[in-house]
């Protein structure tokens, strides 16, 4: 890309190409795996990619637009969900970027990964409790508990896929 | 796999597939706009006026909206009956402990459940008809006035068609992945959880190392070309904006200025 300017850690043309295809892994793992989920308890297992961003600050950009993407394609709320779920990601992987510095080892950034991205669900129980307008916070403390039940599935599931990975392939280097 | 490579989009040419793209999410926001504004009978029923002109002018079948509302079904469920429930004000018709149905909350619950429909169905549209590639560019103009604030838009616009170009390519890895691994006696989608976790592990890894191989030839390719972003690059989709669009803008506009006369 030539240019001097960097943004969330994306420098060259091979940042762009990682950061897109990943976006894309999100995309297609959203839709490989969409059959797990039941009834208001919704597991999008992609979302463990949310853990990516342990990694490297670029992986912040590429689940955004994988949310934005798979939103679009999926998402029956349409745009509201492109917007609101993008920019809610963003926040979520934004503010852990800046606790990794303080957790050293691996295994306890996967578990404040994990924490901190199903607690951050309140995002998205207030879009539902804002649409719904009336009875706020019953709506958002019923939809908060549902989501990030769903949530916790997923990023636990992830958080364990990414442990047995790191066994077998050097993720660091991969990610990189 | 084509229901993949355009998501939920149905090619067409009515009126609506043949907006451009940027008026189509400009509406749809504005449309929500007006139904968060929405408090009566009349308001409601203008914005279902504007809703049915809009399927109409789409010519999209009632079927397929109808099933952009079956994922979001119990979340609609939950969030009437809690307004059922909760919802105060009015003659009490029914009461034990906290909950009690009232009047106001019956009202209020039909309305939210007309602004859940009403909101789906708008998206729904818009997915219909416009393909993902076509968000894209939208998505770029629109965020044009943020290279003010130094904003990449077009590396973003780029790593957004980058991405959508290779949803359907590394689909296809995907399900060749898991017939290799199913030819290997792994059995996907059964068993304990425990068990399922296990075989997204010989999926995961050849897709991962795969995709990152993908991702270096790209950007090799780029560089060799002499890839730069920025500043005058042309583009090979070009957005023009019609006069449907304007006539379409006008309607919608108009009809939020009635809506704001007949609202409460």
């Amino acid at each position: 890309m030539n240019s001097k300017t960097s943004f969330l850690g994306i420098d060259n043309v091979r940042d762009v190409t990682r950061v897109s295809i990943v976006a894309a892994l999100y995309v297609v793992l959203t839709m490989v795996l969409a059959p797990f989920s039941f009834a208001a308890v919704q597991v999008r297992l992609a979302e463990m990619f949310n853990l990516l961003a342990i990694f490297n600050k670029r992986y912040v950009i590429a689940v955004t637009l994988g949310v934005a993407i798979s939103n679009f394609l999926m998402s029956p709320l349409g745009m509201i969900d492109v917007v609101w779920g993008s920019l809610s990601t963003l926040f979520t992987l934004v503010v852990l970027r800046f606790f990794i510095p303080y957790v050293k080892s691996f295994n306890s950034r996967l578990v404040t990964g994990v924490l901190w991205v199903t607690f951050s669900m309140f995002t998205i129980a207030a879009e539902i409790a804002f649409i719904g307008k009336t009875a706020f916070w019953a709506t958002f403390w019923l939809n908060w508990g549902t989501i990030a039940i769903g949530e916790f599935i997923s990023l636990v599931i992830g958080a364990i896929l990414l442990y047995i990975m790191s066994k077998r392939i050097d993720l660091d280097k991969l990610l990189d | 796999m084509d229901k993949f490579i355009f998501g939920r989009y149905i090619p067409g040419d009515s009126w609506v597939h043949r907006m451009d793209p940027r008026s189509k999410m400009l509406l749809s926001f504005f449309f929500i706009f007006m139904i968060f504004f929405a408090n009566n009978l009349l308001s409601y029923g203008l914005v279902f006026v504007v809703l049915f002109l809009a399927i109409m002018m789409a010519r999209v079948s009632v079927g397929f909206l109808l099933k952009g509302l079956k994922p979001l079904l119990w979340l609609m469920v939950f969030t009437v009956l809690i307004q059922v429930f909760f919802g105060a004000g009015g003659e009490v018709y029914w009461s034990w402990w906290t909950l009690q149905i009232t009047h106001d909350g019956l009202i209020s619950a039909a309305f939210i459940l007309l602004r859940f429909l009403a909101i789906i169905m708008m998206s729904t549209i818009l997915t219909l008809t416009t393909k993902p590639l076509q968000i894209a560019d939208g998505v770029e103009s629109l965020l044009k006035p943020l290279k003010v604030i130094h904003f990449p838009v077009e590396t973003l616009a780029l790593m957004l068609s980058l991405a959508l170009r290779f949803v359907p390519t590394l689909m296809d890895e995907a399900q060749k992945i898991m017939d290799a691994q199913r030819a290997r006696g792994v059995d996907f989608g059964s068993g304990g959880i425990k068990q399922q976790v296990k075989t997204v592990v010989p999926l995961l890894i050849p897709l991962f190392m795969n995709a990152f191989n993908r991702a270096e030839d790209i950007a090799t390719a780029m560089d060799a070309r002499g890839y730069r972003d920025g500043k005058n690059r042309t583009k090979y989709r070009e957005l023009i904006w019609q006069r449907r669009d304007t006539i379409s803008s006008l309607i919608f506009v108009l009809s939020g200025i009635i809506l704001f006369l007949i609202r409460n």
